[in-house]
C-alpha cells in the first residue's frame, strides 16, 4: 500500500487519450467536458489500471493486431485467398515454408513464406484473408447472440414470477445441450434453406460477399457459412440470458430502481436506463471472453467440415484440410493453430484485465497511490524551492 | 383546528405468500386491516417496531407494492383505481424518501441527471435547467460546485439530501419519509429533520414519517399511529400519546425510551411495565387482540375478540378493551 505513483509513459498517453477523447465529444456536445469530469477522471483511471497489468498490455496488443488484420487481412495478403498456382504449374503443391515458385502466367516469383497448401496456395495470404473470415462472424455472433440473451434476461429477472419461469425455462431447453454438439446439428440442417434465402436476396448476398471480403464465384458457398453463424447465435445467447437475469435479480432490489418506479417511470426505461448501465460490467468481461470462444468454436466447426468450404479461407478449415498431409506438411496445422491460439488468449488475457479495470476497488486505490504521489512531489518542489 | 384530509386509508390489507415447495403455506399479514387518515400540512407519524408492518404501510400507500385489498382516497381519488395518465399525476404529487441513501441513487448518474430525470419524465418546464438543478441543491443545502459529480463522491447525509432535491423537483404534497434518517449519524440526523421542517414550512407538505426512533417521531410529527403487528394499535396528538398513552402497547414501547439521568432511570424502571417475550410471527398472530400474550391488562374478551379502534378521547383513537364502554 506504501508503493507510490509514478507516471510512465503509457500514463501520460493515457492522459493524452483522455483528453482527446474529451475534447473530441466536446466538439459536438456543449459543455460535455464541464459536466462529465468526473467521468474523464474514470476513464483515466481505467487506463491507468490497464497500465500497470503487462498481461493486459499483451492482451490489448494482440487483439489489435487482430482486428486490424481482420478488417485489412484481405487486402493485405500478396496473393487472394482464391488464386491456385497449382493450376499454372504443378510445383506449388505442398510448398514448405520459404520456397520461391516461378509463376510463368504471371512472370514473376511467389515467395512462399509460410508454405502452400494441397492447392498450392499461399498459406501467409490464406491466414490474412481468414482473418477477416474469423472476425467477421465473431462479430456477428456477438452483436446479435448477446443483446437477445440480455434482452430476455432483463425481462425475466425484472418482472418476475410467470415470466421469469417461462423465459428461463425455455433457456434451460437450450442450455440442456451441449453447445457444440447442438451447433454441429444445427449447421448440418441449415445449409440448404440459408442458401436458398441468401441467393434470392441479391443486395444481401453481396453485402455479405463484401463483408467476409469474398468474390462472387463463393455466392453458392454463403449458405454453409452462414448456417455456422446462425448456429452459433442459437446457441451463443442463453449463457447470458442467465447471467443478465441473475444480475437483474441483486440489482433491482436497490432502492434507486424503487425510487424509478415511485417517479412513475415505465419498465422499460428502469431497465435500461437504471439496471442494465449498472449490471453491464461482468457482461462486458463475458463478452471479451467470448470472442475468443467464439473464434475456438468457429475454428472447431470447420475442422469438423462444417461451415465454410474452400476455396474460402478459414483457420479452422485449413487444418482440418492439413491433417491429410501431417507430419509431411506440419505447416498447415502449425501456422494455423498458433494463430487461432494466439487469437483466443489475447481475447482472454483482455477479458481477464477488463475485470481487474472494471472494479471500482482497484481505481480507488490507484487513485489513492496518484495523489499521494502528487502530494509528496509537491512537498519536494517546496523543499527544493 | 381540523384540517381537510389530503389521503385517507380505508381497510388497507396485504399479504405476502409464504411459498412451500409446490403450495402456498401461508401468509404474512404485513398489513392487516388499516385506516387511518392524513391531514393537509401535517407531519403523521407511525411507529412500532421492526417487521410490524410500517415500511410496507408506506410503500402499499404509493401503489409501489399492490394491496391485497383496501381504498387509499388522495385528494378524492381512489389510487388503486388511476390508470395511465391519472396515475401519472398520482406519481407527482406523491413521493417517498428512503431510508438508505447508499442504495437509492443510480451510481451511473451525476446529480444533475438525478435530479432532471423526473422533471423531463413529467414534463415540466423548466427554463434553465442548470440554475433549476442548483436552486433546488441550494434550498436542501448543497451548492452548484456538486452539479455534475456521482453519488459515490458523497457521504450519506449529502447523499440523502440529493435524494431530498429529487422529490423537492417535482413539487409533490405528499411525502412519505421512509426512516429517512435512520442510516445516519446523529449530528447528521438533526440537520436532515431540521431541513424536512423548513421545506415543509415554505411549500407546506404534507409528511408520513414512518421510524422506530420515537424521540424523532416526537420531534417531527403532529399526530402519530403506533403500530403493532400488522394493526393500527393508537392513533392521536403525538403529544397527547407522548403524555398519556394509551394503549399498554404503547406504554410499553414509551417507557423503552432510554433516559439519560441513571436516578431518574432507576426510578422509572421500578415502575416500568412488567412485559415479556417477544413479538409472535405475523404469519400465524394471536387470536383476539394481537397484544394479549405479553399484555399484563389482558382480560378474557382479549383472547377472544379483536378489538375494533374507538375514540377514547377526542381525536385520540385506541384499540383496546380497557377503553371500551360496554
Amino acid at each position: 500500500m506504501q508503493e507510490e505513483y509514478k507516471k510512465g509513459i503509457l500514463d501520460r498517453l493515457a492522459d493524452f487519450l483522455v483528453i482527446a477523447l474529451g475534447s473530441f465529444i466536446n466538439i459536438f456536445k456543449r459543455d460535455w467536458k464541464k459536466k462529465n469530469k468526473s467521468k474523464m477522471e474514470e476513464w483515466r483511471l481505467m487506463l491507468y489500471a490497464l497500465n500497470r497489468s503487462p498481461p493486459g498490455l499483451i492482451g490489448v496488443f494482440l487483439v489489435l493486431v487482430f482486428i486490424f488484420f481482420g478488417v485489412f487481412g484481405p487486402r493485405l495478403a500478396p496473393w487472394p485467398y482464391n488464386y491456385f498456382p497449382f493450376f499454372d504449374n504443378g510445383t506449388a503443391y505442398l510448398a514448405p515454408p520459404g520456397t520461391q515458385v516461378y509463376l510463368p502466367s504471371h512472370e514473376t516469383i511467389m515467395s512462399l513464406h509460410l508454405g502452400a497448401d494441397h492447392y498450392g496456395r499461399d498459406l501467409l495470404s490464406l491466414l490474412l484473408a481468414g482473418a477477416r473470415t474469423s472476425f467477421v462472424i465473431s462479430i456477428v455472433v456477438i452483436v446479435l447472440g448477446v443483446p437477445l440473451g440480455i434482452l430476455l434476461g432483463l425481462i425475466a429477472g425484472y418482472y418476475g414470477g410467470k415470466t421469469d419461469e417461462l423465459v428461463m425455462r425455455i433457456t434451460d431447453m437450450f442450455l440442456a445441450f451441449p453447445a457444440l454438439i447442438l451447433a454441429i446439428a444445427l449447421s448440418a440442417v441449415l445449409p440448404n434453406r440459408l442458401q436458398a434465402f441468401i441467393s434470392s436476396h441479391a443486395h444481401l448476398q453481396s453485402f455479405v460477399l463484401w463483408l467476409f471480403g469474398l468474390h462472387m464465384r463463393e455466392a453458392g458457398n454463403l449458405g454453409r457459412l452462414l448456417s455456422v453463424i446462425l448456429a452459433m447465435i442459437i446457441v451463443w445467447w442463453p449463457a447470458y440470458a442467465r447471467i443478465t437475469r441473475g444480475s437483474t435479480l441483486t440489482e433491482k432490489e436497490n432502492l434507486y430502481v424503487e425510487a424509478a418506479r415511485a417517479i412513475g417511470l415505465s419498465s422499460w426505461t428502469i431497465m435500461f436506463k437504471h439496471i442494465l448501465p449498472n449490471i453491464i460490467g461482468p457482461i462486458l468481461v463475458y463478452i471479451t471472453l467470448d470472442f475468443g470462444s467464439v473464434i475456438l468454436m468457429e475454428a472447431g466447426l470447420s475442422f469438423l467440415g462444417l461451415g465454410a468450404t474452400p476455396p474460402i479461407a478459414d483457420w479452422g478449415r485449413i487444418v482440418y484440410d492439413g491433417t491429410q498431409f501431417f507430419p509431411k506438411a506440419w505447416w498447415l496445422i502449425i501456422y494455423p493453430g498458433l494463430v487461432v491460439m494466439l487469437v483466443a488468449l489475447g481475447w482472454n488475457l483482455l477479458g481477464d484485465t477488463l475485470r481487474d479495470i472494471l472494479d471500482p476497488k482497484t481505481r480507488r486505490s490507484i487513485e489513492f497511490k496518484v495523489k499521494k504521489t502528487k502530494k509528496m512531489e509537491e512537498k519536494e518542489g517546496e523543499e527544493n524551492a | 383546528m381540523k384540517l381537510e384530509p389530503i389521503l385517507q386509508v380505508r381497510n388497507l390489507k396485504k399479504y405476502f405468500p409464504v411459498k412451500g415447495l409446490f403450495f402456498t403455506k401461508g401468509h404474512v399479514k404485513a398489513v392487516d386491516d388499516i385506516s387511518f387518515e392524513i391531514r393537509r400540512g401535517e407531519t403523521f407519524g407511525l411507529v412500532g417496531e421492526s417487521g410490524c408492518g410500517k415500511t410496507t404501510t408506506g410503500r402499499t400507500i404509493l401503489r409501489l407494492i399492490e394491496p391485497t385489498d383496501g381504498e387509499v382516497i388522495f385528494q378524492g381519488k381512489n389510487i388503486m383505481e388511476l390508470k395511465g395518465d391519472e396515475m401519472k399525476w398520482f406519481r407527482r404529487k406523491a413521493q417517498i424518501m428512503f431510508q438508505d441513501p447508499y442504495s437509492s441513487l443510480n451510481p451511473r448518474q451525476t446529480v444533475f441527471e438525478v435530479i432532471m430525470e423526473p422533471v423531463r419524465f413529467h414534463g415540466i418546464h423548466v427554463d434553465d435547467p442548470e440554475e433549476f438543478v442548483i436552486k433546488l441543491l441550494e434550498s436542501v443545502g448543497l451548492n452548484e460546485m456538486h452539479l455534475y459529480r456521482y453519488p459515490h463522491e458523497f457521504s450519506g447525509g449529502q447523499r440523502q439530501r440529493i435524494a431530498l432535491a429529487r422529490l423537492l423537483a417535482l413539487r409533490p404534497e405528499f411525502i412519505v419519509l421512509d426512516e429517512p434518517t435512520s442510516a445516519l449519524d446523529v449530528s447528521v440526523q438533526a440537520n436532515i429533520l431540521n431541513t424536512l421542517k423548513d421545506i415543509q414550512r415554505e411549500f407546506g407538505f404534507t409528511y408520513l414519517f414512518i421510524s422506530h426512533d420515537l424521540g424523532v417521531v416526537k420531534y417531527m410529527s403532529h399526530r402519530m399511529g403506533v403500530m403493532y403487528l400488522g394493526k393500527l394499535v393508537e392513533v392521536g396528538p403525538s403529544d397527547e400519546i407522548f403524555e398519556k398513552p394509551l394503549h399498554p402497547y404503547t406504554q410499553l414501547l414509551l417507557s423503552a425510551i432510554p433516559v439519560p439521568d441513571p436516578e431518574l432511570a432507576k426510578e422509572l424502571k421500578a415502575k416500568r411495565m412488567k412485559v415479556e417475550g417477544e413479538p409472535p410471527s405475523p404469519i400465524n398472530p394471536p387470536s383476539g387482540c394481537r397484544f394479549h400474550p405479553r399484555c399484563p391488562f389482558a382480560k378474557d374478551i382479549c383472547k377472544k375478540q379483536e378489538p375494533p379502534l374507538m375514540e377514547a378521547e377526542k381525536d385520540h383513537y385506541v384499540a383496546c378493551w380497557l377503553y371500551s364502554k360496554a
